[in-house]
């Protein structure tokens, strides 16, 4: 269950225009607007609460101080945020030397006796955070802002600069390696 | 036995139902503090910037009467403006009058935060083609003061030290403002440009460090002249000044 309602809304940019201008009210709100939000996307990510603090106050100050940056991006102002958060992300992988995780397709993944027989009802919601971060970076982005952000398949599409299509058969594949990674781990 | 499309919805189901991660009160009014704190900067830096507007609007009416009112308008400008060239004449002309090693060294620092500061200013504008080209004039600025770092390791290993750690935090404080305008840009040029950047900042690094491991005889001058032949050549297009050779008194 979300603590936020409703998938932000892309009635931002009269926001965006006053904070431009300076009008510090204006900047309260779309913080009010996108800071859990980040931060629950971030901590999808690392799983840290220290880290997605961090990252998530590095994501607002850098949206809130370089609004001029966002004019012509012709995206919406929320798939801005998500896309400076995401690469607030790839930044601290870097910084903490992570490396890239291999397809999990490609990986030997333990098979249960028959996936269809797996009770997800029954597993913990921290079995299904810590499996998500083992898929790959599109595929994790793909179902955080899917099913963590709800947001829709167009909005997804938007921030990963791709066509809806290519989202919907993604969130496909990121949904059956994430079956098949939670195939091999035991129901607590 | 169900399908594989119900198996993955029921999944998808799933994880619609687990609790969204929420901060704390106390973080989010943390967080607020921090990200108010940091709105004060910009907003200075865009009063700066138009205070220099009209400084240079200003500058334009008077340098028809006084050169000097131009040499003044092209103290602060910008890639993009006219009098940017003679902002270059300027900068070579201090840079002929820093005699000592420390002095050229100081030089080289200031040179290398304007031209992060004028590239930052091209991002805002969208100019991805002068930003690059103020970030190639950053990264010179920085091997040359490496190459003032490894050059003064022959003579004096206690001053090489001290201004070896400025340039260490000098490239610090820029790798964080460049991971900064990373995170901000979308535009694949600029993300190669300052990728770039960050990594030829960390070379310089690396040029003034590696003086220290073949000892002091191999700071002479030689070993700098390879970095700094390369300078010249990106600078001509980097920054209005270029990339002075080191030179010693």
């Amino acid at each position: 269950m979300r603590v936020f309602s409703k998938a932000p809304a892309d009635d931002d940019r009269p926001l965006v225009a006053r904070a431009r201008r300076g009008d510090q009210d204006a900047a309260r709100a779309l913080f009010e607007r996108y800071f859990d939000r980040i931060y629950n996307y971030v901590y999808a990510r690392l799983g840290r609460v220290e880290d997605a603090e961090d990252l998530a106050i590095d994501t607002m100050t850098r949206t809130l101080t370089r609004l001029d940056l966002f004019q012509d991006q012709g995206v919406a102002f929320s798939s801005w945020v998500y896309r400076i958060a995401h690469n607030a992300t790839i930044d601290h992988y870097r910084r903490q030397g992570k490396v890239t995780l291999v397809q999990l397709e490609d990986a030997n993944l333990p098979q249960s006796a028959d996936p269809s027989e797996m009770a997800v009802e029954r597993m913990s919601n921290e079995d299904l955070r810590v499996a998500i971060r083992e898929l790959t970076e599109e595929q994790q982005q793909v179902l955080i802002l899917r099913f963590f952000q709800d947001l829709t398949a167009a909005q997804v599409a938007e921030i990963l600069g791709k066509s809806v299509g290519a989202v919907q058969a993604l969130q496909h594949r990121a949904l059956a390696s994430l079956e098949r990674a939670l195939a091999g781990r035991p129901v607590n | 036995m169900i399908s594989e499309n119900q198996r993955l919805e029921r999944l998808a189901e799933r994880l619609r139902a687990i609790e969204a991660a929420a901060p704390s009160p106390a973080a989010k009014i943390r967080a607020w503090n921090l990200v108010s704190a940091g709105l004060q900067k910009p907003a200075a830096g865009v009063a700066r910037e138009r205070s220099g507007a009209r400084l240079l609007v200003a500058g334009l009416a008077a340098s028809a009467l006084l050169v000097a009112g131009a040499i003044a308008a092209a103290a602060d400008s910008l890639p993009d403006s006219a009098f940017y060239p003679v902002k270059g004449t300027i900068e070579n002309l201090e840079g002929a009058f820093a005699l000592t090693a420390a002095d050229q060294f100081k030089h080289h620092l200031t040179l290398a935060a304007t031209r992060l500061r004028e590239a930052d200013a091209m991002f805002a504008r969208h100019r991805v083609d002068l930003a690059d080209q103020a970030l190639v004039g950053m990264e010179d600025q920085l091997t040359s003061a490496a190459a003032v770092v490894k050059t003064v390791k022959a003579s004096d290993a206690p001053v090489a030290g001290s201004l070896e750690g400025q340039l260490q935090q000098a490239v610090q404080t820029h790798d964080n403002q460049l991971a900064g305008l990373q995170g901000q840009v979308t535009n694949p040029t600029a993300v190669v440009a300052i990728t770039r950047a960050r990594n030829r900042a960390q070379e310089a690094l690396k040029v003034a460090a590696a003086a220290a491991d073949h000892g002091p005889g191999n700071g002479n001058g030689n070993s700098s002249a390879s970095a700094s032949s390369s300078d010249k050549g990106q600078s001509a297009s980097g920054s209005p000044s270029g990339t002075t050779e080191p030179t010693l008194p």
